[in-house]
């Protein structure tokens, strides 16, 4: 499963970013790394970007970007 | 650093040190430069790069003064952005203008593990450093402790603990920094960290989870106000509706809230010009200073008010930390566009005026976007197309009730809201096909909400208003002087050059040379003239269509009234009927709707991107307003509309 397929304010544990090269950079970057936790905490309208906590940074991912981030 | 300059340090050194400040975005650089400076910076232009850098002395209650310079925030080394590139080169000492003494790494507490990571690459390029723990009040809100003593421990880097609000702890860090700056280089753990994102997390991961210094390493929901205030105004339902609140606040003080500052403005330059008038002694330069110069300059700084307003609240807005919300809101649409999130703040001050919405686009991270925000500036109605389209509406609805007016005001605005998104989209799409889809992420930080402090918004307010108004006034100033010339000089029987009036002035012969464009839009020479001097500020417009109809009248009320009489009175002096017919009045419309007639914008875009950029936007917009313009005026005729 994908960081999409997340249930709001659960946490899960990232397994690796599938992405080309400069964007698995800049995701991994973010903190998004394989064995971090990982929590989608906020719905927005039209349901794009997720809103994820991670390392005690709240981002904001477009739908795209949370599909590259797989979960264990 | 050579022994020699270790010694002459420690004799009293006479220069004050460098220091820079480096940290990722939204890590509190900024008000560190604040506290440090009591907000008594400069803010200047990197020479060559769009990078505007933050400089000013250390306060004397911190120890010697030391000159702190505000370095763009870095959030990736690897893949640097303009601006991060110009950090990054200070970093490696490759920078000529920029050598730091030394460094202050500024870390939020809440978040050690991400500001570390490149806390350790400035660790790497060797320069003496001090990391500054900020947002540290957070901490409790977050259930979070910190050990200060054990982090310095395990990095073998001078850590302090500062609150830049209250000031405690920057006495302790410029002594620090002092410190760092005489001694030696070496190399510390910190520097040894791995810049392979992965392994350097883990690595930081290992360090401090076996340094005991932080509570916990996952500190899991960011603070609950910040969460609770997300969940409002980022909520499904309610998000946008408040989204829409907000902004209609925005823009009632822009409008509203200006009004009274812009009189006053109007009604300084107007007596700055009578008393320059009279003081000066009466000849060629006098005219061209009171008349042209001053005159122009007031036309373009009436709308200085509103730029500020304008300014104010959007810094306000940022640094409650709202605005990065609203970026996320509408970036779905906005990125069907070919957009970002970011190019909200842009496009908004495109309603006030194209310049600073320029600007504000810098902060657009990849090129594509940054360029196509840019290019449908221009169609945002600019508040210099007010008093225009207020000219013609009345002169389209003679008695008819005001609130018809506003109606189709708002219309105006609405649909150059609409044409910009269009545009993006088409220019967007055709360019998709040309070139290889590059990198677009939104990955936005969203930084926690704060009470924001006034003294440093005002201070940004002012700083970046005043940048506006440099920007804009050698365009204003070259242009207003040209026209003033153009309208008041002509070639007389004997004479080359000869004070004259509108009518035989070279306005008049450009605007009958233009006449034969002109007459497909059922416009004349008069109108030529008109049209040739909104190009130093749209709403110059009016003011020299009231010197062709002659209104000589002072009182600005009964002005407007005899101006709309005089308008209504033009006949074509070819055939005698009415000038301004409907058709003709919504073919003006469209023009001012779709041109770019503007210099100053012109300037800026072109120092923004380049000649050519700037060069193809103008060609483009004035073109296509045109050929809407003649569109519209000629289906008008065939459909039986005068």
């Amino acid at each position: 499963m994908t960081l999409v397929d997340a249930v709001r304010s659960k946490w899960y544990r990232i397994a690796g970013v599938e992405a080309s090269n400069d964007e698995r950079r800049r995701l991994l970057e973010l903190g998004l790394t394989p064995g971090t936790e990982v929590c989608v905490v906020q719905e927005v309208p039209f349901g794009d970007p997720l809103i994820v906590q991670v390392r005690g940074a709240r981002l904001a991912l477009r739908k795209r970007e949370a599909e590259w981030v797989k979960l264990q | 650093m050579g022994k020699a300059t270790v010694a002459a340090n420690a004799q009293g050194r006479k220069r004050p040190l460098t220091v820079c400040l480096v940290g990722m975005p939204n890590a509190g650089k900024t008000t560190l430069m604040n506290a440090l400076t009591d907000s008594s910076f400069y803010t200047a232009n990197y020479p060559g790069v769009t990078v505007t850098l933050a400089s000013g002395r250390s306060k004397p209650r911190y120890g010697s003064e030391e000159l702190i310079i505000d370095l763009p925030g870095i959030s990736s080394p690897a893949s640097p952005s303009p601006e991060e590139e110009l950090a990054c080169k200070v970093l490696d000492g490759q920078d000529d203008t920029i050598r730091p003494d030394a460094l202050i790494v500024v870390v939020d507490a809440t978040q050690v593990e991400r500001h570390l990571r490149l806390a350790s690459y400035v660790a790497r390029c060797g320069k003496p450093m001090v990391i500054c723990l900020t947002m540290t009040d957070l901490l409790p809100r977050m259930k979070l402790t910190l050990d200060v003593q054990k982090l310095e421990h395990a990095l073998g880097v001078p850590v302090v603990e500062v609150d830049a609000r209250s000031g405690k702890g920057l006495a302790k860090l410029m002594q620090l920094v002092r410190e760092a700056a005489q001694r030696q280089f070496a190399m510390q753990k910190l520097a040894q960290i791995p810049q392979d994102p992965v392994a350097a997390y883990d690595a930081l991961s290992a360090l401090l989870k076996s340094s005991g210094a932080l509570s916990t390493l996952h500190p899991g929901i960011a603070d609950e106000v910040t969460n609770k205030i997300d969940a409002i105004v980022l909520h499904r339902w309610f998000g946008l509706p408040i989204f829409f609140l907000i902004l209609a606040v925005l823009f009632a003080s822009i409008f509203w809230a200006a009004q009274p500052l812009m009189d006053i403005v109007d009604t300084a330059f107007t007596y700055t010009q009578a008393f320059l008038a009279e003081l000066l002694p009466p000849g060629f330069l006098t005219e061209l200073f009171s008349e042209g110069i001053i005159g122009g300059v007031g036309a373009v700084a009436v709308f200085f008010p509103q730029i500020m307003i304008l300014l104010f609240l959007m810094t306000f807005l940022e640094d409650t930390g709202y605005l990065a919300r609203g970026a996320v809101l509408v970036d779905r649409p906005l990125a069907f566009l070919g957009l970002h999130g970011r190019s909200l703040v842009p496009m908004l001050s495109g309603f006030a005026c194209a310049i600073p919405a320029v600007l504000a686009a810098r902060t657009i991270p990849t090129a594509r976007e940054r360029l196509l925000t840019i290019w449908v500036i221009p169609l945002m109605s600019c508040s210099a197309r007010l008093p225009v389209y207020s000219l013609l509406i009345a002169a389209l609805f003679t008695g008819r009730k005001s609130w018809i007016a506003g109606l189709v005001l708002s219309g105006i605005y609405f649909t150059s809201l609409l044409a910009a998104a269009f545009t993006a989209g088409l220019v967007s799409r055709l360019l998709a096909k040309r070139h290889r889809r590059s990198l677009s992420l939104l990955a936005m930080e969203l930084p926690v909400y704060r009470m924001p402090q006034l003294r440093p918004i005002l201070k940004l307010t002012w700083a970046r208003s005043s940048s506006y108004l440099q920007k804009a006034a050698l365009p204003i100033i070259t242009v207003s002087a040209v026209l003033w010339l153009l309208s008041n000089y002509g070639y007389l029987q004997y004479r080359y050059i000869a004070r004259t009036s509108l009518e035989q002035s070279f306005a008049a012969s450009l605007g009958q040379l233009l006449e034969p464009m002109l007459e497909p839009m059922g416009a004349d020479w008069r109108v030529g003239i008109g049209l040739i001097s909104a190009f130093a500020a749209r709403e110059a417009f009016v003011s020299s269509m009231a010197l062709v109809f002659r209104v000589a009248e002072e009182d600005e009320n009964t002005r407007e009234k005899s101006l709309l009489e005089c308008i209504r009175a033009a006949r074509l002096e070819s055939s005698g009927k009415p000038l301004f017919t409907t058709s003709t009045i919504i073919g003006l419309m469209c023009f001012f709707f779709f041109s770019l007639q503007c210099a100053s914008t012109v300037a800026v875009v072109r120092h923004e991107t380049s000649t050519r950029f700037a060069l193809i936007q103008l060609a483009f917009y004035t073109s296509l307003g045109y050929i809407v313009a003649v569109l519209i005026v000629q289906g008008l005729r065939l459909t039986g509309f005068a």
